[in-house]
């Protein structure tokens, strides 16, 4: 769990989190299809993985959550952004953005 | 969401962990649910639908699990888990433990008891209203060496009136007894005159019927109040009782109410109040300024300081000095918060306690810290293999430190428990009000107290096992084998506590013997008299003895019938009985000496014939005070010879005259003095006697004398007879304070024996853990040693080099002790001072026979391991490794 591959790899998932709950304020399972679908399948989270994700970003403060009722009439909790999790996703953005060319750079060069 | 917020989420996931799971469970069923129902919509069958979102999802369990290791469930988990193993280790080595526990509670409980007697005198505020705006008035006269004396009847009156800072002022006086009459039957009780608004001054009201009134501080009102548990002892708790008329020392008093069982003040054990009854008249008579009896106490306005109340008071205090010279010329006042004046006495004695079962509790951490050490070693190999499978070091401290915290803990609630019954032991075995509080019982502020030394005491000897635990390396253990560095590193420790200990323990046996020191000293002050073969007991007339003659009739006549009682060898009476203080004390003046030479503070008693025969005072010149000073013959006197020798510097004073005033006008009555008698201590065995005259009492009788009988049998079979004699002569008198002199002289010290009994308690505990704690880590190291010694002896060491080896460490540890001990106990003599009875806080005696007996028992301790060690066979030891 510790070593650093996954660190990287829980940082891309809450940014993933994140940027799709800019949209709108989402229950688990939405906000993975939600991932599937923009991602166009390439993406497949460990579902398991995302609940404790979502209790991290809350702790950190960047989501917030609240139980409501769903189009179909059923219980679920749904997330939502906070201000400064918006915040957060514009330096996790940039900061993201940074690396990925730093590593597209790198993989250029033969 | 802020940090606040952050920790409020984890503290309330902590708490209610149980709920977060539960929403958990019910978000992770609603993700499924609908996995499930997707995978049913792309065709597939219902079971398998669901196998799929299952296996998609990847373990529900785990989920939960890394959730709640992300929200902060693992450190309880982790906490009960050790808890869990602290508890099983415990129970693996049942002695060791049960050893630890042991040591605990001890510590604890005297800390415990004690700080529930410090909590209910220091701490807890005084059971009045406004308590923080009472204060204590005293008069001081530095011409008569009086410090926070009673005042006078006048001038408490006076500042009553003048000070406006005050709100009101209330007086009263110390106990006395008196004789009651219910049915008939006559009963001795305590009984205390006050002003009218003493209770309202003090802001308690009675659960029934009426307060008294400030007018009924005067002559014409004869109404008395009684306390709770006399009510029920003498009235059987009956309710009619308000309104009921009695007979109190021989005048009808009316009960008009009772107070609650919750009311006393500092520890007195009232059975009735009543007022003084002053007549109005007397405010001028210059006895009313004179005669200084009254404790004074005076409530403040609210909002006034006391800095600015005692501004107005002494000014009033100067000013009453210029109104009334002849009586107030030098009187000054004091003004003391009601609270420090209560406990003033006591204080010092009990920080001096609380010092010494602090130092006590500091002993059993450091034994405890050792056997905790002691069982780190022995765990050393599992220890490395846990930090080889990639333990963390954080982890095994934390484990080592909830180990110490689990111990500190069931020491504590074994402490508690023997606290609560050293507490009421406490409370029952104190001699008469030392403590000054109606009760001494355990409240929040003690069970906060016994929570916060329990966690204290739990890190304070778990922290250093913790912290050894912290700096191992694995590959180090494994390769130790339990020799070599880290063993060198434990013995460090182990020194360092034994010195410790030692130290701890010499600082609180030296106090210890200084208070055996100064008790000695004490009980062996010779009082002047032979106490032993002697009853007391107290007759008081009632108001059929108004005159002179009817009460020096009846005492005289009692005292020729208990002299013809068979066993009895001499009997007599005095105002007060000696050891019990002075009846008073005035000025004086001898004959022929200039007006301005007078003295002061001269003690003064009054005697029948038999009196010095009959308590064996040697007479030192002249003669006894005998049947033949009567009423009409020459005044009288007898001095004791400190008044002889302060006043007549080896001439002899019989014959000389002498009277009790500063300047005697011609209304004076000069005594001569006929006898001289040895020095008595009248007022307890501490105090030295002070000068001393003692007149007839046929020449000035009294209504209220104590019997002092001698007998060469059983003191405590007179008893009956006595009463049997004073009932034949009027039934509606009772004894009071019937007891040996014996016990009267062991009750003036019983204080003193009681506060050094519990300080040679604590410190023979903490010798004991000492001298346990100093063998344990002898024993250890030894052990660990035993290796190096089998080898040295088996290339020819003799046995003695070997023990030496073991010695020469142990003395060097010890000796560190010693003087760190000794010097805590230079430094903290200031402190036990007060306590002590004609012993310097350095007392050379005890500053060597102390660290002796600690230095040979260190070193016997030390000892018998290292014989051990060195009798092994050296073939033997070398197996074993």
């Amino acid at each position: 769990m510790s070593t650093s591959q996954s660190d990287v790899l829980r940082g891309t998932l809450d940014l993933l989190i994140l940027r799709t709950l800019k949209l709108e304020p989402l229950h688990g399972w939405g906000i993975m299809q939600r991932m599937q679908q923009i991602s166009k399948g390439v993406l497949d989270v460990n579902q398991g993985s995302l609940y404790p994700a979502f209790e991290r970003l809350e702790q950190k403060g960047w989501i917030d959550s609240d139980w409501r009722t769903t189009v179909s009439n059923r219980r679920a909790r749904f997330y939502r952004l906070t201000a400064a999790g918006r915040r957060a996703l514009g330096a996790e953005t940039g900061s993201w953005r940074r690396y990925v060319a730093a590593v597209e750079l790198i993989l250029r060069t033969d | 969401m802020s940090a606040a917020q952050g920790f409020l989420r984890r503290l309330r996931s902590l708490l209610l962990r149980r709920r977060t799971d539960a929403e958990l469970a019910e978000e992770l069923r609603f993700h499924l649910d609908l996995e499930t129902e997707k995978n049913a919509a792309a065709g597939m069958s219902e079971p398998e639908a669901r196998r799929r979102a299952l296996v998609s999802f990847g373990g529900v369990t785990q989920t939960m699990e890394s959730h709640r290791e992300v929200g902060g469930g693992r450190w309880i988990a982790d906490a009960t888990s050790d808890a869990r193993h602290a508890l099983r280790s415990l129970a693996r080595n049942p002695v060791l433990g049960g050893a630890a526990i042991l040591t605990l509670a001890l510590g604890i409980g005297a800390n415990t008891a004690i700080f529930s007697a410090v909590n209910a005198v220091i701490l807890r505020p005084l059971p009045f209203l406004h308590p923080e705006r009472l204060v204590m008035l005293s008069e001081d006269n530095p011409e008569k060496g009086w410090v926070r004396e009673y005042s006078a009847p006048a001038n408490f009156l006076d500042w009553r009136e003048r000070v406006k800072s005050f709100e009101d002022v209330a007086s009263y006086t110390g106990g006395g007894g008196a004789t009651l009459i219910i049915d008939g039957r006559p009963t001795r009780i305590r009984g205390r005159a006050v002003s009218g608004n003493y209770f309202s001054v003090l802001g308690r009201t009675p659960e029934m019927g009426r307060g008294f009134e400030w007018r009924e501080t005067w002559k014409g009102s004869d109404v008395a109040i009684i306390s709770h548990r006399f009510w029920l002892d003498a009235f059987g708790g009956d309710r009619n009782v308000v309104g009921r008329t009695v007979s109190l020392d021989g005048t009808p008093t009316q009960i008009v109410g009772v107070m609650p069982q919750s009311f006393s003040f500092a520890a007195d054990t009232m059975d009735l109040w009543q007022t003084f009854a002053w007549d109005q008249a007397s405010r001028s008579r210059i006895s009313f300024r004179r005669a200084h009896f009254l404790r004074t106490i005076a409530r403040l306005k609210p909002g006034v300081t006391p800095e600015a109340a005692n501004a107005e008071f002494q000014t009033v205090v100067k000013r009453l000095q210029t109104e009334y010279p002849q009586t107030n010329r030098v009187m000054g006042a004091d003004m003391v918060p009601l609270h420090d004046y209560l406990i003033g006495d006591i204080k010092p004695a009990l920080l001096i306690l609380q010092g010494a079962v602090a130092l006590l509790l500091l002993i059993a951490c450091a034994n405890v810290g050792n056997l905790m050490l002691v069982q780190a070693l022995g765990r050393e190999r599992e220890t490395s293999l846990r930090l080889t499978l990639g333990a963390r070091s954080a982890r095994l401290v934390r484990q080592a430190l909830t180990e110490s915290l689990v111990l500190s803990a069931l020491g504590g609630v074994a402490g508690l428990a023997l606290g609560w019954w050293g507490t009421r032991g406490l409370a029952a075995l104190q001699p008469n009000g030392m403590l000054p509080v109606g009760d001494v019982t355990m409240d929040w502020r003690v069970l906060l107290a016994i929570f916060g030394l329990t966690t204290l005491t739990g890190l304070l000897f778990g922290i250093v096992p913790a912290v050894w635990a912290s700096h191992r390396e694995p590959a180090d253990v494994l390769r130790e084998g339990g020799r070599g560095g880290a063993s060198r590193r434990v013995r460090r420790w182990g020194d360092v506590m034994v010195a410790a200990e030692v130290a701890l323990a010499l600082t609180l046996t030296l106090g210890a013997g200084l208070l055996v020191r100064s008790f000695w000293r004490l009980a062996h002050v010779d009082p002047g008299f032979e106490p032993r073969g002697v009853l007391a007991t107290g007759i008081s007339l009632g108001a059929g003895y108004d005159s002179a003659s009817t009460q020096l009739h009846f005492f005289e006549g009692l005292l020729e019938e208990v002299r013809a009682t068979p066993g009895v060898t001499d009997a007599a009476a005095a105002l007060v009985p000696p050891l019990g203080g002075y009846g008073f004390s005035s000025d004086y003046h001898i004959g022929g000496r200039g007006p301005d030479d007078y003295g002061t503070e001269i003690g003064r008693e009054q005697v029948t014939p038999h009196y010095f025969e009959t308590l064996r005072v040697p007479l030192v010149a002249g003669r006894f005070i005998t049947e033949a000073d009567r009423e009409k013959s020459l005044p009288v006197v007898v001095i004791n010879e400190a008044l002889a020798r302060k006043e007549f510097h080896g001439v002899s004073p019989i014959g000389q005259t002498i009277t009790f005033d500063q300047h005697p006008d011609s209304t004076a009555v000069w005594r001569t003095i006929v006898g001289v008698v040895g020095n008595i201590h009248e007022s307890g065995l501490a105090l030295d006697p002070k000068i001393t005259a003692y007149e007839a009492v046929a020449q000035s009788p009294n209504s209220g004398m104590t019997l002092l009988v001698r007998t060469s049998g059983d003191v405590r079979a007179l008893v009956p007879a006595i009463r049997r004699l004073v009932a034949a002569r009027d039934p509606a008198l009772a004894l009071a304070q019937t007891q040996p002199l014996a016990s009267l002289e062991a009750r003036s010290i019983a204080r003193q024996r009681f506060i050094m009994s519990l300080i040679v308690v604590f410190a023979a505990t903490g010798f004991l853990l000492a001298v346990i704690g100093v063998y344990g880590v002898m024993a250890q190291t030894t052990r660990r040693r035993t290796r190096e010694m089998g080898i040295r002896l088996a290339l020819g060491a003799r046995t003695a080099d070997v023990q030496w080896l073991v010695m020469r460490h142990a003395f060097g540890v010890v000796a560190v002790g010693l003087v760190l001990g000794v010097a805590a106990a230079l430094g903290g003599g200031r402190i036990i001072r007060g306590l002590l009875y004609d012993v310097a806080p350095t007392d050379p005696l005890t500053f060597i026979v102390i660290p002796a007996l600690i230095l040979t028992t260190g070193l016997l301790a030390s000892w018998l391991p290292a014989l051990r060690a060195s009798r092994t066979a050296p073939s033997s030891t070398l197996r074993e490794e």
